[in-house]
């Protein structure tokens, strides 16, 4: 009988080191199915072309410069990558940048570029940027761009699906010709440059509407006024250094 | 499957939730977004960042920490560590009451919920209650 037992315990010892090792089996299978689904995930993730809807691959690369207010001979360039349908480039333009344009860029600290980056997510944003385009054929930019976003709730996809009628409505209040604003609507004569803009941006790693560029560095984000110009302090302060260690050599 | 495989695995899934998170806030990965999404809110919001480091990319060194130390309680050599379990036990216990904070910071104070953050949370929780149970039975001898 004790042998009996002792067998039955060697047999009960025997699957348990059996289920020990199955079980270790699933551990070890299970790591390695994670492994390869979430390096595989993550890999297509970061190589899909996230932009693919907003770029026209027909339309040949020109150069993009943007809209720039302030003097070309300012010590730091803040650019600015936004969309017009976009609420965080709304308030940053209606809260912040009345700010930024007045005492960083008219007082000659700084020049501040606006560059397009229309998200392929609001259908409505690609006649806002002709239009802001449109008005500037017509000196109006900065105007329409003002008008556009302070009346954002008007145009925007959530308000209307015609959000010509409003724009328009808007480059007529601000001065704008309208016979000839209307022909580059039309036409979308400015579609290239905007384009071209949105590819500068997706080249700089731009991702997330607005995000800032000041010497070199991607700030995403609608950040506040405090934080550019303590950025731009220091961008200042380095620049001049830099300056005076050469006038010394 | 013993409680410390399932640590382990559960602890591999964190790693690749924090993974996206901070190559989203590297802009490697995620698609084109206005900054007024939940995870755009709280990823670009100041809170985002802990002692200056991405709080995504600390979270990528703490599920790899756990993942390490729930591996190591899996192999023969570390099967009777009482260190270890506790090791684990007082980490996740740590990562709970972060994410408590992180979560509070989301609805109160940044007032913005990120799917993937509240994953991570979910996880971290998960994590504790099976080392928690794994200690337990440490302290019953």
């Amino acid at each position: 009988m004790g042998s009996n037992r002792m067998e039955t315990g060697r047999g009960r010892g025997q699957a348990g080191v059996s289920a020990a090792q199955g079980g270790k089996r699933t551990f070890y299978m299970s790591i390695a199915v994670l492994l390869v689904g979430g390096i595989g995930t993550l890999s297509y993730m970061s190589t899909r072309p996230t932009g693919a809807g907003m770029i026209d691959s027909t339309i040949a690369p020109i150069p993009n410069q943007g809209h720039m207010i302030g003097s070309d001979s300012a010590l730091v360039e803040v650019v600015e990558f936004g969309d017009f349908e976009c609420g965080a480039c709304g308030s940053f333009a209606n809260l912040t940048e009345p700010d930024v344009r007045a005492r960083l860029a008219l007082t000659g600290v700084i020049r501040f570029r606006f560059m397009d980056f229309p998200l392929q997510g609001h259908p409505n944003t690609w006649p806002a940027h002709n239009a802001a385009w449109c008005a500037g054929e017509q000196g109006k930019f900065w105007e329409m761009h003002d008008a556009i976003f302070q009346n954002q709730d008007r145009w925007v996809t959530e308000a209307t699906r015609k959000p010509r009628k409003v724009l328009d409505e808007l480059a007529r209040q601000t001065g704008v010709g309208m016979e000839q604003y209307e022909q580059c609507m039309i036409t979308e004569k400015y579609r290239p440059q905007i384009q071209a803009n949105a590819e500068a941006g997706m080249r700089l790693g731009v991702n997330v509407t607005p995000t800032f560029i000041i010497g070199g560095r991607r700030l995403p984000g609608a950040l506040p006024y405090d934080e550019i110009k303590a950025i731009v302090d220091t961008m200042v302060a380095e620049t001049r250094a830099a300056k005076g260690t050469k006038k010394a050599k | 499957m013993t409680r410390r495989m399932l640590t382990a695995l559960v602890a591999l899934v964190g790693l690749f939730v924090a993974l996206y998170l901070a190559l989203y806030k590297a802009g490697v990965i995620g698609t084109l977004a206005c900054g007024t999404g939940g995870c755009e809110t709280v990823q670009l919001s100041r809170w985002a960042a802990f002692l200056g480091i991405p709080v995504a990319n600390w979270g990528v060194a703490y599920f790899t920490v756990v993942f390490g130390l729930a591996f190591l309680a899996t192999t023969e050599r570390w099967s009777s560590s009482r260190g270890l379990d506790f090791s684990l036990w007082a980490l996740t216990g740590w990562g709970v009451l972060f994410s408590a904070w992180l979560t509070y910071l989301e609805l109160f104070v940044i007032h913005a919920i990120c799917r993937y953050c509240v994953v991570s949370a979910v996880i971290v929780v998960v994590l504790y209650v099976l080392t928690h149970l794994e200690a337990r039975v440490h302290l019953r001898r």
